[in-house]
């Protein structure tokens, strides 16, 4: 089990689904959670303030999730930042896209709690290698 | 440059052919009427793309309320539990004191026994309870997806009327008027705010029953 002070940001343009990322991560121990509306507000909080770990849609308006996690990427400051995908976006193109661009995992909706539990513990696994 | 000079002579000759298409076109149009069709379907699909908003505005509110109510009875749930554990203990080191216990009733002591049993019953059912109450928020989820589809089919319905009005302004005179639907038939109301045609909430139901004496 990783730590759990790590900070989320949670990224998603509908709040019904910031909601339930949010309380599903309180359940599996991760209270320390933030959110963002789309990818803009999401890399200005990741340059601002400090965050271990991101979860995020694609689909989004202003800037996408992939966009984002291009930008995350490229940024030497947010460049190691985990990224998991959780988004509709269930084309194969997407998700080898999203794994071109560096995405740690991704998770297609809609997704049990259990999806998201093992995901995260395999980053986790990953990480600590 | 003799391939170029073929290229644009074949371009020259599609543009012409499809220059002819679309006075043909035009022509049928208006010669079936169609035109008055294609200006019913533009004028309709604001009103359609109203009727989807609708739809995804009740969805979004609907979702809330309930991740509202499962995010209070969480706790609540919680609040059962811990006090099922603190009276459960409570019990038992009161039986297993053994001060003055052998003097009571023996009722009593089957009664405490029968609680401290109900009290681990209650906390199996606070965390069958919260497992359900999980499962409710999951089914939220719904509403991103859903909302995700409406917010295309808007797109898709926002680029036809823009189609087919660019269509109308190009090939037919220019009297696109509003046709209202009059019947009884138009379901619930998405935009009641300025259209003096509808009541916007029950006061002004019962106020208008009022005047007409109900």
């Amino acid at each position: 089990m990783a730590d759990p002070k790590m900070r989320f940001l949670v990224v998603d343009d509908f709040s019904t689904m910031r909601r339930i990322v949010r309380n599903l991560l309180k359940e599996l121990g991760y209270a320390n959670v933030d959110e963002a509306e789309d990818g803009v507000m999401a890399l200005a909080k990741l340059r601002s303030e400090q965050f271990d770990f991101v979860v995020s849609d694609w689909n989004m308006p202003n800037m996408d999730g992939l966009t984002m996690l291009q930008n995350i990427r490229a940024d030497p400051a947010l460049a190691a930042l985990p990224v998991l995908m959780v988004t509709a976006e269930a084309k194969k193109e997407n998700i080898i896209a999203a794994a071109q661009a560096g995405a740690n995992g991704y998770v297609v909706k809609p997704f049990t709690a259990a999806t998201l539990d093992e995901k995260l513990n395999k980053i986790f696994e990953k990480m600590g290698k | 440059m003799t391939e170029h000079t073929a290229d644009s002579g074949s371009n020259d000759e599609v543009l012409s052919r499809i220059g002819h298409m679309t006075r043909a076109l035009h022509e049928s149009l208006r010669g079936l009427g169609l035109d008055k069709l294609i200006e019913k379907a533009a004028s309709d699909i604001p009103d359609a793309r109203d009727r989807l908003d609708y739809v995804a505005r009740l969805s979004e509110g609907a979702a809330k309320r309930v991740l509202d109510a499962t995010d209070a009875a969480g706790p609540l749930q919680d609040g059962i539990d811990s006090t099922a554990v603190e009276l459960s203990r409570a019990w038992r080191s009161l039986l297993d004191s053994g001060e003055g216990i052998d003097r009571l009733p023996p009722e009593w002591r089957a009664l405490a026994e029968r609680t401290i049993v109900s009290l681990a019953d209650s906390r199996h059912a606070v965390s069958a309870t919260k497992g359900h109450l999980m499962d409710i928020m999951m089914a939220q989820d719904f509403q991103d997806l859903t909302g995700q589809v409406i917010k295309r089919i808007t797109g898709i319905a926002q680029n036809l009327e823009k189609q087919l009005v660019q269509m109308l302004v190009d090939f037919a005179p220019a009297e696109i008027k509003r046709e209202f639907d009059n019947g009884l038939l138009n379901g619930p109301q998405i935009n009641p705010e300025g259209n003096t045609e509808v009541v916007a909430d029950q006061g002004q139901v019962d106020d208008l029953l009022d005047s007409l004496g109900f």
